[in-house]
């Protein structure tokens, strides 16, 4: 494969020049007009200096500044680095500095802003975008000066070498060792097609998209329908599920996709029934196993609706397996199979191939299998081996080849959209004096799959208060990572060879 | 105490953690100010059952309803009438 998506999204403006490429607030943008501010951005970092390779931060909430500063940097040799909006200044500076970022684009009322501006700006140029907040913009380019001067058309044919990275995508904040999935262009793009290829789309496909696109869910919605001419209905967030689907009776969306507490809200706090979705063709579902239950009632409130039951991780580029609509019924609660471009094995401690029924650790091999993390041989060393991508989920196959997921095998939290190391939380709550060992879980929760549960080993008993922790975690972390239930006790429970039993941990009782 | 107290009081309590007033405007958007998610606004709603025995309505789960203490305390003052 020589294509890269930004070929594929210049391929989109050239076909479909006049058509809507994203909708935000009341920001109407067609392909052209993207395509203009791709190439300014493109323009503007070869002017400051961007050698090929180079990354550059975006800290900028989903919207057409985001996607033409992502496809900006990408278009001339540069690597994305997306990230989280919600997180710390401690997370951002640490993350900007772990990849070597030299350029960084951010949302000019970031809260956290003014604080990476003061510890990274002597050697990171800083693009402010939006209106001026408090801060000493004087120290900034401007987005809106950059969009005003003449660009030049980037040269394509620089960015070929399919192999050489294309994007960063932080998964971890831990102080010591964050973890940066490194996608090649080579990723991106054998990981959109695939997706394009089994979902069907085409230029005459839209979506409203709730999911942020610093995830690898959310990026990939993104390129996916850039490269294909669709039109992407931007909705910041998910808070009032009525408001999203009367954007997408609206625009007539024609596809849909969530997390499993997405899911759980739609069928939770809204009358599905009474929505005209005669233009929406598919609703996909990934991130987290969606319990079957549900998957029948939102096949019985929406039976027109093609549902496509998705599986992936960061590592994989986003996709890894879908089962198809026509098999949800026989295969409920199956993952389906390997993508287009990827082969999928299970495979037991011993590294033997399991059989139908048995389960062991899902292997990925393919062109989604990112490079590695950034910067970490050993971190990715532990995790890619002999080409295969060891995803941590266990998993078995049944005698027709569909994957069943049964656990994974690894300390990470899912709740909601999130992914979260323990270990992060860990970090800032050992910081309190009061504290003298802590140990963090997710428990098993209805609406989001899992919640955060701390257990703290205080210094002395009494000496610390739930809400004085869930405060301190407040002013670290970003919100979805503030524990919702915090408990104390005298010991951690531990093996004979001093490791946390995480599992004893997990009992929210 | 009023209906702006105890509203007040519930969000600093469980979102801020905190019982500085200063901390929380009575204006400030929860959304926009990444006071509350998505998870979050359900459990104002089940506060608002609660303490106020307010029914919220599916389609009464708007910004304008719910996205300050303000418009909080409107509705339900609005819901109570």
């Amino acid at each position: 494969m020589s294509e890269t998506v930004v070929h594929f999204l210049k391929n989109s403006v050239s076909r479909y020049p006049c058509s809507e490429a994203v909708i935000y607030n009341d920001q109407r943008v067609s392909y052209l007009q993207l395509w203009n501010m791709i190439c300014s951005v493109a323009d503007y970092l070869h002017t400051k200096g961007l050698e090929r390779g180079d990354r550059v931060g975006l800290l900028v909430e989903n919207s057409p500044e985001y996607i033409a500063a992502y496809y900006g940097v990408l278009a001339a040799g540069g690597v994305a680095v997306g990230l989280n909006t919600s997180a710390k200044a401690a997370d951002l500076t640490n993350w900007l500095r772990h990849c070597g970022a030299r350029y960084l684009f951010s949302s000019l009322k970031h809260p956290e802003l003014d604080d990476i501006a003061k510890t990274c700006s002597d050697d990171m140029s800083i693009v402010g975008i939006g209106e001026p907040g408090k801060q000493a913009v004087s120290a900034f380019d401007l987005w809106h000066e950059i969009l005003n001067n003449k660009a030049t058309e980037p040269r394509l044919a620089e960015i070929t070498d399919v192999v050489m990275p294309a994007a960063i995508i932080y998964t971890s904040g831990t102080t010591g060792s964050p973890k940066g999935v490194t996608l090649s262009h080579s990723n991106l793009a054998s990981n959109t097609q695939s997706i394009i290829e089994y979902l069907g789309l085409t230029h005459k496909d839209s979506i409203v998209s709730v999911l942020p696109f610093y995830y690898s869910f959310g990026n990939s919605i993104m390129h996916t329908h850039l490269a294909v001419g669709g039109k992407l209905v931007l909705e910041s967030n998910f808070m009032y599920p009525h408001k999203t689907l009367e954007k997408m009776v609206d625009e007539k969306v024609t596809g849909f996709s969530g997390v499993p507490s997405t899911y759980a809200l739609l069928l939770g706090r809204t009358k599905l029934k009474e929505y005209d979705f005669s233009k929406l063709r598919y609703m996909a579902q990934a991130g987290g196993a969606m319990p079957p239950a549900s998957i029948k009632r939102f096949l019985e409130e929406v039976p027109e609706v093609d549902f496509y039951v998705m599986y992936g991780q960061t590592e994989g580029t986003a996709r890894l397996s879908y089962l198809p609509p026509e098999k949800l019924i026989n295969k409920i609660g199956s993952i389906g199979k390997a993508i287009p471009g990827v082969t999928l094995e299970i495979r037991d401690e011993n590294d033997k191939l399991c059989r139908p029924g048995v389960t062991g650790e899902i292997c990925a091999k393919g062109d989604s299998v990112m490079i590695g993390y950034w910067n970490a041989p050993d971190a990715t060393g532990k995790v890619i081996k002999d080409g295969w991508l060891r995803t941590g989920d266990l998993a078995h196959y049944d005698e027709d080849g569909y994957l069943y997921i049964d656990g994974r095998d690894s300390d990470m939290i899912k709740t909601g959209a999130h992914r979260i190391s323990p270990k992060e939380i860990e970090e800032v709550i050992a910081r309190l004096v009061e504290v003298e060992e802590v140990a963090v879980v997710g428990v098993p929760d209805e609406l989001l799959g899992q919640v955060i549960k701390a257990t703290i080993v205080p210094t002395i008993e009494g000496a610390l208060e739930k809400k004085s922790v869930q405060a301190h975690c407040r002013k670290n972390l970003a919100i979805y990572k503030v524990p919702k239930i915090i408990e104390f006790t005298n010991d951690l429970p531990r093996t004979a060879s001093g490791k946390v039993k995480r599992f004893l941990l997990q009992d929210n009782n | 105490m009023s209906v702006e107290e105890k509203v007040r009081g519930y969000i600093l309590d469980n979102f801020l953690f905190t019982d500085d007033q200063s901390e929380l405007s009575s204006e400030d958007s929860f959304m926009e100010k990444g006071i509350i998610d998505s998870s979050g606004i359900l459990e104002v709603i089940f506060f608002l059952g609660e303490e106020f025995k307010v029914q919220v309505e599916d389609d009464e789960m708007v910004p304008e309803n719910l996205d300050s203490v303000n418009n909080l305390v409107a509705f339900v003052e609005k819901k109570t009438k």
